[in-house]
């Protein structure tokens, strides 16, 4: 099965350091042993679909734009639909490193997301007006509000995604696969709520007659109308922004291969393995010299922040925000994402981000507007999209449980084929007291019910 | 039976220097269960010693109070001049178990827990996990101090795996390996914590004869070449006492015999404990 697994060498290309950062194609930890015409095959598979997606909306605009509406027999994804492919992708490969890296279930992602538009909407817009900071922006200095260039607003985005992400995953630390996503399921719902309701905060403190605090009518978020308008990124004089064409989609595809190269440079280190042990099993890992505090924590913040900065990108993007995109559903549907595309695989978390954003931004909107002109009265199709994304995740489980394209730890967890693999490879002996000189085996059985659960698992 | 704990065989008369694990009073509690029961233990570096006893009769939660799995009810160890367990207060401390393997004790378990859908070696380079001093930030970075440090794991990996013989499958997941590999799989992973202590759970469960004497074999190899101190929970007799410089026996979380094998072996009280009241006498 290994040939050369004496000389196994850490993936380093000829390319220098830069080269070894993105060194994205060179698959799975070297030492998985993946022959290296597969690598090669996927090396080859990799830079047609990245040549695809370069040309992609040059050719959308020059070519497919004017035919898209009516004349294939589907819908070509439109700049809006690629970029908000890039804004899922990005936060699909966040949520993997938390659900499938970490095997840490996280309902409430889309709290992150929140977070970081908010951080866009409050650091790039009109909103504070009562203040003027403009700090190298296209904005005319003493313009009202706060006004930072992206390239402070991401990594501010970034920073309190993950500030965040830790505070929500400390107190979840002790708890396990359902408990902990009914945590993070509240989390989801507190955060976007209170985004909804912080347009006017009123709070007074005081001891004695000494007040402490007093907050008079502070709108903090805009309340249900949200923060309207947000700067673009802007670079070079460069917007973009919804209204600047195609630069948009570049910049977010810019963003995803980041997202790309440092998700896969995580899993490709000693907190990948890190990561694998705590999925595999906790209390090993922890056993085996894994913090799995720490740990865990870092899957929580590093994942949550990737959700930042799609949502900083979302509300520059869209020049607005309010609390309304940041419902549950966008939660699942990043999850649906994940697991329809395959689970810690990176590759299959973009392709189910691509796919469904696809079908929930183009396919769907294409498809209403063809079922309105025929029969006006039949509920929109893009009202059903969650109905459609759960058939295809019955279907998935049914047919392919480990998803279109999936990891191979998955694939042997879930698949049959992996089970009758695991089972033959145990062996005839499994039992493990052949040689028994307990009379007190009785005793055991009987103490071992009295252990609380977690206690006895060792 | 309290009384009788003390200083029996070898425990207390081992001078400080020679004493890798001090263990003092240890008593666990589960609610009304009492699983430990003010057991004092030394083992001496270098040794070879086996905890045994019928089952239930508290071996593994003793293992795992050394392991910080269990916080102890009450007492004190000490591992190579470190507290592992400790009075703080009035309040009974224990080191976490990511804390103590770092200090240098590492551990296999009595069901095999080894992380099933990663490959042989990266079972072994996890480890190794806790002697990485990599940050996160170097990994997305790719860091030259980082791919030095996993070419060095991959090395040392390769290095534990080619000890317990597991070298051509290094690639392979460890659930699709055969038992026995196992077994020797999660040795190897324990050794790449490099502990000075191993703990071993039942090693030779599920063995055959000759898979028996090969791990029997083994660990005699890993005192001598690795110069590991290593406790050893085990049941097999014959492991036992062919392999142990000193066996502690336990029963209902008391140690009731201790020293030599043959001492042990000649021991009323454990001859009554594994056969029963009046087979001592016959």
């Amino acid at each position: 099965m290994s040939t050369n697994v004496g000389s196994k060498q850490v993936g380093r290309g000829p390319a220098g350091w830069v080269g070894h950062i993105v060194d994205v194609a060179s698959g799975a930890p070297a030492h998985y042993g993946q022959l290296l015409a597969a690598n090669r095959g996927k090396t080859i598979l990799l830079t047609a679909l990245a040549a695809l997606a370069l040309i992609y909306p040059v050719l959308y605009q020059q070519v497919l734009a004017p035919f898209s509406r009516n004349t294939f027999p589907l819908p070509v994804p439109d700049e809006t639909t690629v970029t908000f492919m890039t804004i899922f992708a990005i936060m699909a490969i966040g949520l993997n490193i938390v659900a499938g890296f970490a095997g840490l279930l996280d309902l409430g992602y889309v709290a992150f997301y929140a977070l970081g538009a908010y951080t866009a909407a409050f650091f790039a817009s009109p909103h504070f007006g009562s203040v003027s900071i403009v700090l190298f922006s296209n904005v005319a200095a003493g313009f009202p509000g706060i006004h930072l260039p992206f390239w402070v607003i991401l990594p501010l985005a970034v920073i309190i995604a993950a500030t965040f992400g830790a505070l929500l995953g400390a107190p979840t630390l002790r708890l396990r696969g359902d408990y902990l996503a009914i945590v993070t399921l509240g989390f989801g719902e507190i955060v976007p709520i209170f985004f909804k309701n912080l347009a006017a905060i009123t709070f007074t403190f005081s001891i004695g007659g000494a007040t402490i605090i007093s907050l008079q009518n502070v709108n903090l978020t805009g309340g249900p109308l949200g923060i309207n308008p947000i700067d673009p990124f802007i670079i070079f004089g460069i917007g973009f922004g919804a209204t600047s064409g195609i630069a948009a989609v570049y910049f977010g595809m810019l963003l995803t291969v980041v997202a790309i190269v440092v998700a896969r440079n995580l899993e490709r280190s000693r907190m990948g393995r890190a990561w694998g042990a705590i999925r595999e099993d906790e209390t090993a890992a922890e056993m085996m010299g894994v913090n799995t505090v720490r740990t865990k924590l870092l899957a929580f913040a590093l994942g949550a922040s990737f959700a930042g900065v799609a949502g900083a990108f979302q509300a520059s993007y869209l020049g607005a925000t309010t609390s309304d995109f940041f419902q549950f559903s966008t939660s699942i549907l990043v999850l649906i994402m994940v697991i329809l595309g395959g689970i810690g695989n990176i590759w299959g978390v973009l392709a189910g981000a691509l796919a469904l954003t696809y079908i929930d931004k183009s396919l769907l909107p294409w498809l209403g507007t063809r079922v309105q002109a025929v029969a006006p009265d039949f509920p929109n199709p893009t009202q059903f999209n969650f109905l459609i994304f759960g058939i295809l995740l019955v279907a998935m489980m049914r047919f392919r449980p480990e998803g279109f394209l999936p990891s191979r730890q998955r694939a042997a967890e879930l698949s049959v084929h992996g089970l009758q693999d695991a089972e033959e490879a145990m062996g005839v002996e499994v039992e493990t007291d052949n040689i028994s000189v307990a009379p007190h085996g009785q005793a055991e059985t009987d103490r071992s019910a009295e252990l609380p659960s977690e206690e006895r698992d060792l | 039976m309290t009384g009788s704990t003390m200083a029996v065989g070898l425990t207390g008369a081992i001078p400080d220097d020679q004493v890798l694990v001090r263990a003092r009073g240890v008593t666990k509690r589960f609610g009304g269960l009492l699983a430990v029961n003010n057991v004092d233990f030394d083992i001496p570096r270098t040794s070879i010693v086996s905890l045994i006893g019928p089952n239930g009769a508290g071996k593994t939660t003793f293992f795992n109070m050394i392991t910080g799995a269990y916080v102890p009810t009450e007492g004190e160890i000490t591992f190579d001049g470190h507290p592992i367990v400790y009075l703080k207060g009035s309040k009974v401390k224990s080191r976490k178990p990511h804390e103590v393997t770092a200090l240098g004790i590492g551990r296999t378990f009595q069901n095999i827990r080894l992380f099933g859908t990663m490959s042989a070696l990266d079972n072994v380079r996890a480890g190794i996990h806790v002697h990485l001093r990599s940050h996160w930030w170097d990994a997305i970075l790719r860091t030259p101090s980082m791919l030095n440090e996993e070419q060095a794991t991959i090395d040392e990996g390769m290095r534990l795996l080619e000890l317990v013989g597991l070298e051509e499958r290094a690639e392979t997941w460890a659930r699709n390996l055969p038992y026995g590999d196992q077994r020797r799989l999660e040795i190897a992973r324990a050794l790449g914590t490099r502990p000075k202590l191993l703990l071993l759970d039942e090693p030779t469960a599920g063995m055959n004869a000759s898979e028996t004497r090969e791990m029997t074999d083994f660990i005699r190899r890993l005192r001598a070449e690795l110069g590991l101190t290593v406790l050893l929970i085990e049941h097999d007799m014959r492991v036992v006492m062919g392999i142990s410089d000193r066996i502690t026996v336990l029963d209902h979380g008391e140690v009731i015999a201790e020293g030599s094998p043959a001492e042990v072996r000649a021991n009323p009280k454990v001859v009554e404990a594994y056969l029963g009241r009046g087979a001592a006498e016959a």
